[in-house]
């Protein structure tokens, strides 16, 4: 016989696995520091890349000036400043992206931990339909 | 008003009973908005005018993910300025990539405003998303929102300044237009203002909404589409940025209408029926204000049938 109330259960959980849930699931299958860390991993290359872009185009905007001044200027002075400014920018954007994920993490945990509970609700109305038979 | 949210009801269920076919359907009309526009404001490569290959990427968004009409339109457009120059291409590309690199690695759900918005600029109505933006999302999307003006205004600025940009050749310096599209870009106040002014506007949108006094919404919408238009007149003294006054009143009042039209389908509560309870647990006091939402019970159609036996 068709029992409502475990089939309510069951689509919303389908409904869940569908969409939001793949995601979370696909993240709760990390354990949380190598979950962050590989996000702040990857937030580190594209913060790189995305510096050496705009390093790339604050040097082709001046490139005049740059070309007239290079052998003028203290290089070793001009690429520590260089190193330093990408510290900065890499660092702050690794703790934004620290910020977001761990929160990402623990609202994917918490979610799916509700999952988990409305399964072995799922579990116990089977086993009461067994019992009944 | 019942027949109204009847056919709110009618429309919903027609949704989510053709949803396979209507979302590719409107990433599809979306895809194709998008490029008509980007080709009709910037159209300097011949190719990708053609009605043809319009097509084609509109038919590929329509099966890929929305986020990727964002991508593809950021790619036509800088394929355009690279016909113009390769200077205004690498300005854009430069901007493209670092909002690629940088923001939407978070994957945020309002990347899509970065494409709406522009849009809406042309048909006058960019308060529109923002409202929308408040009533709808988070003060987190005030970067998606000055990302969408910033695309829309070095699309406006490059298109306006095409010829100048052109004939700008000078064989000694070799970065002169570069010069001139980062200056022009760098010293576009109104970009500012307008930028300034958004922010601000969704802010105060989001707070009042989530207030819990009655019309929240409403009274959020008002407040929000007012602010935004002081705001920009103000910055319109300030820095005589000689934004057209008509032109902004009028899509004021038309994006008020449409945002009352969202909320008609997102937040439709009956605020006569509120109901205030009061009542604790072993660890909070609890003051609750439950208003009920609006809903219609769709008329059943009874058939009758009658036979009649000879």
């Amino acid at each position: 016989m068709l029992n409502e109330e475990r089939i309510k259960l069951m689509t919303k959980m389908a409904a869940y696995e569908e969409n939001e849930g793949r995601k979370n699931m696909a993240t709760g299958s990390y354990f949380r520091g190598d979950y962050i860390e590989m996000q702040i991993l990857k937030s580190i290359f594209s913060a790189t890349v995305a510096y050496v872009v705009l390093f790339g185009m604050v040097i082709y905007y001046d490139f005049e000036m740059f070309m007239q001044n290079i052998y003028k200027m203290d290089l070793v002075e001009f690429g520590k400043n260089t190193l330093l400014y990408y510290f900065i920018f890499v660092v702050s954007y690794a703790v934004i992206s620290y910020i977001v994920y761990s929160y990402r993490y623990s609202k994917a945990k918490k979610s799916l931990k509700r999952y988990f509970y409305n399964l072995k609700q799922l579990a116990a109305l089977y086993d009461l339909e067994s019992k009944k038979l | 008003m019942s027949e109204l949210l009847e056919m709110r009801e009618n429309l919903r269920n027609f949704y989510s009973r053709y949803e396979v076919y209507l979302i590719p359907l409107f990433k599809f009309i979306l895809a194709v908005t998008a490029l008509v526009f980007i080709n009709g404001s910037l159209g300097y490569n011949s190719r990708l005018n053609s009605p043809i290959i319009v097509l084609v990427i509109a038919l590929m968004c329509s099966f890929l993910p929305v986020n990727f009409i964002v991508v593809i339109s950021a790619i036509v457009v800088v394929l355009h300025l690279y016909s113009l120059a390769l200077e205004c291409a690498i300005v854009a590309g430069v901007l493209f990539l670092l909002l690629f690199l940088m923001y939407f690695r978070f994957s945020p759900k309002d990347t899509l405003v970065v494409l709406l918005l522009p849009l809406a600029f042309v048909l006058k109505l960019p308060y529109v998303i923002v409202l929308g933006v408040g009533l709808l999302g988070t003060p987190v999307s005030i970067v998606s929102v000055s990302c969408g003006v910033i695309a829309y205004y070095l699309i406006y600025y490059i298109q306006t300044n095409a010829a100048v940009i052109t004939s700008l050749d000078g064989g000694d310096n070799a970065v002169a237009k570069l010069h001139y599209v980062v200056e022009g870009m760098l010293n576009n106040k109104e970009m500012f203002v307008t930028m300034a002014a958004f922010a601000v506007t969704v802010i105060l949108v989001y707070l009042i909404r989530r207030l819990s006094v009655d019309h929240a919404w409403t009274i959020s919408m008002i407040v929000g589409i007012v602010t935004c238009v002081v705001l920009l007149l103000l910055g319109d003294l300030m820095f005589e940025v000689n934004i057209s006054i008509a032109a902004m009143l009028i899509g004021a009042v038309v994006s008020l209408l449409l945002a009352k039209v969202m909320e008609f389908f997102a937040f439709n509560v009956d605020y006569t029926r509120t109901e205030y309870v009061q009542f604790e647990d072993d660890e909070y006091y609890y003051y609750v204000k439950a208003i009920p939402k609006n809903s219609v019970k769709k008329a059943k159609k009874t058939v009758k049938k009658i036979t009649s036996v000879l």
